[in-house]
């Protein structure tokens, strides 16, 4: 399926964002926010594992339904998991395009990578804290 | 001990109501502050001491070794990025401008990545702006524009806004307006008199539509625009212009979607073409409690806002060219340093591997997504818990936030200006 991907600041993220290795930061920073009839479509619920691709790269995150998106449109907070997706590119504007991600969506069984993990993937070295 | 008057050092709120409990160097209970308050003063978690990447491990390090090792980088780098600066306060935002003139390097501050746009169309078509205050008191019509206060900015509503009484404004919720304009539905707009829904990437379009109804040449707006119709154009129009004193919010909704600055230009022509008829006035709603600060230093002393490049000797700004995603993404930096930020997690992947190549330096309290692809990590006090200092909030009003005690960090002026030393010495000789 494809569709459009929308990031920005939620409540939550707000609120663990100064504790990023925490389950609570990535529990909402990996949730993929859906339309239910889109979720109805891919077959999948609440929980299920959604590997997402974009041109810049993929990621699998968590299904989340949400009221408030219409369809073809999924909603990540701000943060690393949205950021697997997003593409560089400013338009010489400094600014890259955070809310119109073209990505596709397809149902997995493989894990939600955590931060550290994807950081590892661009090439760091996972801290344990 | 019990402190009051407490600055918040979230977001661009900045409030400074609260009331704040202390005992053994911990904050034990916040009054007044809103759910980002309290975890930030409650849940305090930080790093415990400075750490150097160690081959596929990390090691504990001293301070001195840290800052030493900082200035070597630096010394070493041809292309030095000097990235964040929103999260510290204005006395060490200052010492950071200084170093990168010292090398030579790009300083560049968290705004490239949210109202960088916002300053580009500012200086385009200027800002007819306020503060906060003459809201609160006067405005009877509050419109948010891609803003999403509930989430972002928790207490603007009832501070300021929505839920605000004021001088001029006896009872806020039943005497203000409230508009909305987003794209999606939020917890925002749910409590919105109006609601515009916008079709994704169609702001500029609705917000031409509404400045061609202002202007009277209403007879060229087709039945809709961007999703909305043209009755209810009309009927935000009306409001806005009966308003006594209108103020507009706006937020990345605008300055991140397609259009960009643009769409910001365009949102201040409406803010001017309202001004024809009534008081109008608009203003970012800044995100990170003094990244409005950061661009008040770097612009007193360099005469930019943002993304400054040294290389040539003087200070050169251009977006587009000098800002950290476009730098990153061509792999032109060769070494970075991060203060107070966390560009890991919010900048876009190919920029997060190139930080993961070269020699990566963060200052930051906290352990972060930047940690796993730096070099270096330099725990520091937090202003407003363990460190004092300025703040700008996002209307430009600067507040001194204050220690609640004295902890064992030192802030992040002190490693900055070590940092600052030793790169001079080195150079001297
Ligand atoms: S609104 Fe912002 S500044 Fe005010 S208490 Fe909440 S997080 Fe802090």
């Amino acid at each position: 399926m494809r569709v459009i991907l929308n990031t920005g600041r939620t409540i939550r993220q707000g609120s663990y964002v100064e504790r990023k290795t925490s389950a609570d930061y990535m529990e909402e920073a990996a949730s993929l926010n859906m339309n239910r009839m889109d979720m109805f479509e891919l077959a999948v619920e609440d929980g299920n594992h959604i590997r997402v691709r974009s041109d810049h790269g993929e990621v699998v995150m968590k299904a989340r339904a949400v009221e408030g998106l219409i369809r073809g449109q999924v909603f990540v907070c701000l943060g690393p998991y949205a950021n697997h997706l997003v593409g560089p590119e400013t338009h010489g504007t400094g600014m890259p395009d955070f809310k119109t991600t073209q990505v596709t969506l397809e149902p997995t069984t493989d894990p939600v990578p955590t931060i550290r993990e994807l950081m590892e993937r661009c090439g760091g070295v996972g801290y344990e804290d | 001990m019990k402190i009051e008057d407490v600055v918040c050092t979230f977001c661009g709120c900045l409030c400074d109501d609260l009331v704040v409990e202390v005992e053994n160097n911990r904050v034990c209970s916040v009054e007044n502050g809103c759910t980002l308050a309290n975890e930030k003063f409650m849940r305090d978690h930080r790093l415990k001491n400075p750490i150097r990447r160690d081959g596929n491990g990390w090691k504990a390090v001293s301070y001195d070794e840290a800052i030493r090792e900082t200035a070597e980088i630096l010394l070493d780098a041809d292309r030095p990025l000097l990235y964040g600066w929103s999260g510290t306060h204005g006395e060490a935002q200052s010492v950071g401008v200084h170093l990168a003139e010292l090398i030579g390097g790009v300083i560049d501050n968290t705004s490239t990545v949210c109202h960088g746009p916002s300053i580009m169309a500012i200086q385009e078509v200027g800002h007819p702006g306020c503060t906060l205050g003459q809201v609160k008191n006067r405005a009877d019509v509050i419109v948010y524009w891609g803003a999403n206060p509930i989430d972002a900015h928790p207490r603007h509503m009832s501070r300021y806004t929505t839920y605000a009484d004021g001088f001029f404004i006896e009872n806020a919720f039943r005497d203000r307006k409230v508009i909305v304009a987003d794209v999606r539905q939020t917890e925002s707009s749910a409590i919105a008199d109006e609601f515009l829904k916008i079709d994704r990437g169609g702001d500029y379009a609705a917000l031409s539509a509404l400045r061609a109804i202002v202007r009277g040449k209403g007879d060229l707006i087709p039945s809709r625009v961007a999703g909305v119709t043209r009755e209810q154009l009309f009927r935000v129009a009306e409001i806005c212009m009966k308003a006594k004193f209108g103020a507009i919010f706006f937020g990345l909704g605008l300055t991140m979607s397609p259009g960009k600055y643009k769409n910001i230009r365009n949102a201040i022509e409406l803010t001017q073409e309202l001004n024809r008829h009534t008081k109008f006035t608009i203003s970012p709603m800044r995100g990170h409690w003094n990244v409005y600060g950061s661009n008040e230093v770097f612009t007193w002393i360099t005469g930019y806002p943002y993304a400054i490049d040294f290389a040539r000797g003087i200070a050169f700004y251009n977006p587009g060219e000098t800002t950290s995603v476009d730098i990153l993404m061509r792999g032109e930096c060769d070494a970075c340093l991060v203060v107070a930020s966390d560009p890991g997690a919010h900048f876009p992947r190919a920029c997060a591997e190139h930080l993961a190549r070269i020699p990566t330096v963060q200052i930051d309290p906290h352990v972060n997504a930047t940690t796993h692809l730096a070099t270096l990590q330099i725990p520091v006090a937090v202003t407003g818990i363990d460190a004092e200092g300025t703040a700008y909030r996002m209307d430009g009003v600067p507040i001194r936030a204050r220690k609640l005690f004295t902890g064992s960090y030192p802030n992040d002026q002190e490693i900055l200006e070590k940092i600052f030393a030793r790169v001079k010495e080195a150079k001297r000789s």
